[in-house]
């Protein structure tokens, strides 16, 4: 496959769920929807790690959801190598679930709490005929958490998910996925939840999987610093909608959104001296429940103008596939 | 390779020695397993025999507890009734744990539809009249203590269910059953490898309080004369004295002794293991 080509083609995605209403009586009155992923089109390629950022809320996780088949799309559909993964669960949902692996953001709760680590690690190696036997695959698991720098790992094995810390079942989580060999990866805040000396590790594994195995990666976060290391290109989503897109220098070097400049401007840096002038956003996001129908961000934007709040605005272009959806980029 | 226990063990060796409740229980029912098991030594006489001491007062003739109006010893008939309370407890509890957990498993990691459908059926089960339905049962089937036990054990099963569904339903939004959706774990799977193994706790404990209540249902059965004849048990003690409670008090006083007894143990080990069971629950009651 040729290098430029999309690997991970995620074409107008959207999950909307219904929306709870307290009123007892519904009568003359439309069904309302809370839109958690609203028509989301992005392209990963191959060994290509792509940032998803967005305050809490914006619909990441369901973006993450919708990428492994957690939850199905309202309407929209995810390409595999130019494969509906619509039809390729449906045709085998085994070899779906091998292609497509998710590292989860709680590490603590990601395993059973009644199984030793050697159980856990055995379960995904004998469900998908991975390796002859079960000495085998044993010797899989072991060499396995070795790599990744669980030592001793008999020692490992042998115990159960509440004896180790955060970073450890993490990284367990991590070589679990890497079993199965897994062509696309979401990891849903991997590290949000660890210390930051372990952040690091984590990081580098994230990094190294993709590497070799040539893996396409959504690395779903609010961290923007993070995102932008880890990153080749980043997404900026709010409300269920992606507002900027482009390679992580550009969107985090020179935003062209006021969303991604006011995210960026109130991201604190190590220096303290640095002068940094904060944009200050107004106001809680508003909630999803039928927004619009003028741009999502309006109400709260510093340089929103009339037409902002009468129709979704479209696309700005920018070198290098950098675009934002805002209708105020040129006037800086 | 000396792999370590899982720390529910270590957690009911330290609640047996901090919650005075789950150690009562404990004992208690070590006691009743070593009647069952040594009722023969344990007996002065064979409950069975009609002896030529009708209705002697205890201490008489060497029947410690008396004897009732056929002479049967009473404290030998006490003995053996431990063997059908604990055998009705087990098995009825048994019939109605394993549906209770299936039942209400399916309902609540299902969900939907499914739900919808279980829910209601149980429900309808919680609506009937119990101990009505099982003496329906009973008096068109006849009183085997077969019957009574399968009687007992469906009829209860509707509060594991409910317990079993809520179980199911908050354990489905874990990630670690997230997690084995997405490594390819079928619905079955997950049902019997994820939801069930953690969500039986609860309903684990609840059975066993269960069980004061299926001797209790027995007794009562047997009191109204609907028990199995040919076996020995409190409640036909106590339905068998009763014609001689101004005579013979104790035909009837010390079977309902040990029915008390017996269900106090349930329930106290029924409630310990609650205790033991849910993580929350912390056994230094001052609050260091």
């Amino acid at each position: 496959m040729a290098e430029n080509q999309a690997f991970i083609e995620i074409d107008n995605i959207t999950k909307w769920f219904p929306h709870k209403d307290k009123k007892l009586l519904h009568i003359g009155q439309e069904k309302q929807w809370v839109k958690a992923v609203d028509a989301v089109s992005l392209q990963i390629r191959r060994g290509e790690i792509l940032g998803i950022i967005g305050e809490s809320g914006c619909g990441k996780s369901t973006l993450g959801k919708l990428l492994t088949r957690l939850e199905e799309p309202t309407s929209g559909d995810v390409r595999i190598g130019g494969v509906s993964t619509r039809e390729l669960i449906r045709r085998d949902p085994k070899q779906f679930r091998r292609k497509v692996q998710i590292v989860f953001q709680n590490p603590l709760d990601t395993f059973t709490p009644r199984d030793t680590i050697e159980k856990i690690l055995m379960r995904p190696l004998r469900l998908h005929h991975i390796g002859k036997d079960d000495a085998q695959r044993r010797e899989i698991c072991l060499k396995g958490l070795e790599n990744g720098g669980l030592r001793p790992a008999e020692d490992i094995m042998s115990r159960y998910p509440h004896e180790l810390s955060g970073g450890q079942l993490q990284r367990i989580s991590i070589i679990r996925a890497m079993f199965l060999e897994p062509s696309f990866i979401i990891a849903d805040e991997p590290v949000s939840m660890l210390d930051v000396s372990v952040r690091a590790d984590i990081i580098r594994m994230l990094q190294e999987m993709s590497r070799e195995r040539n893996a396409a990666v959504a690395f779903i976060s609010h961290d923007i610093a993070l995102t932008r290391y880890i990153s080749d290109r980043i997404a900026v989503m709010y409300l269920g909608k992606i507002v900027e897109y482009g390679d992580a220098d550009d969107v985090i070097g020179n935003p062209k959104h006021p969303y991604t400049k006011a995210l960026i401007s109130n991201c604190s840096s190590i220096d303290p001296e640095e002068e940094q002038e904060h944009i200050k956003i107004q106001g809680e996001p508003p909630t999803p429940v039928n927004p619009g129908p003028g741009c999502y961000f309006a109400p709260r934007c510093y340089k929103a103008c009339d037409a902002c709040f009468k129709k979704y605005p479209d696309a700005a272009d920018f070198p290098n596939g950098h675009y934002a959806v805002c209708n105020r980029t040129a006037d800086n | 390779m000396g792999s370590k226990k899982y720390r529910g063990l270590a957690r009911m060796k330290e609640a047996f020695f901090l919650d005075g409740q789950f150690r009562a229980g404990v004992i208690g029912i070590i006691i009743l397993l070593i009647i069952v098991v040594a009722a023969p030594l344990l007996a002065t006489h064979n409950p069975y025999e009609y002896g030529p001491d009708n209705l002697v007062a205890p201490g008489v003739n060497g029947h410690w507890l008396g004897t009732n109006h056929m002479g049967q010893d009473v404290y030998s008939m006490i003995i053996y009734g431990v063997r059908t309370s604990l055998q009705v407890a087990l098995i009825s509890s048994l019939i109605s744990g394993v549906l209770g957990i299936l039942v209400g498993g399916i309902a609540g990691y299902f969900g939907g539809k499914v739900d919808l459908v279980i829910s209601e059926v149980i429900n309808a089960f919680l609506m009937i009249p119990t101990f009505f339905l099982i003496l329906l049962i009973v008096a068109l089937f006849g009183n085997s203590i077969t019957n009574v036990m399968i009687v007992i054990g469906i009829t209860s099963w509707p509060g594991n269910a409910k317990l079993m569904r809520a179980q199911a339903l908050s354990l489905r939004e874990r990630t670690f059953v997230k997690s084995a959706i997405a490594m390819g774990e079928t619905r079955m799977q997950i049902m019997f490898k994820y939801i069930l193994p953690n969500g039986v706790f609860p309903v684990v404990a609840n059975t066993t309080r269960g069980m004061a209540g299926a001797i209790l249902t027995e007794a009562g059965l047997s009191f109204l004369g609907l028990g199995d004849p040919s076996i020995i048990s409190w409640g036909q003690m106590i339905y068998a004295g009763q014609d001689y409670i101004t005579v013979g008090w104790w035909v009837s006083a010390f079977g309902g002794v040990a029915i008390i007894l017996t269900v106090i143990v349930f329930y106290l080990l029924g409630d310990g293991l609650n205790h033991v069971l849910n993580p929350k629950y912390s056994f230094d009651k001052g609050g260091k």
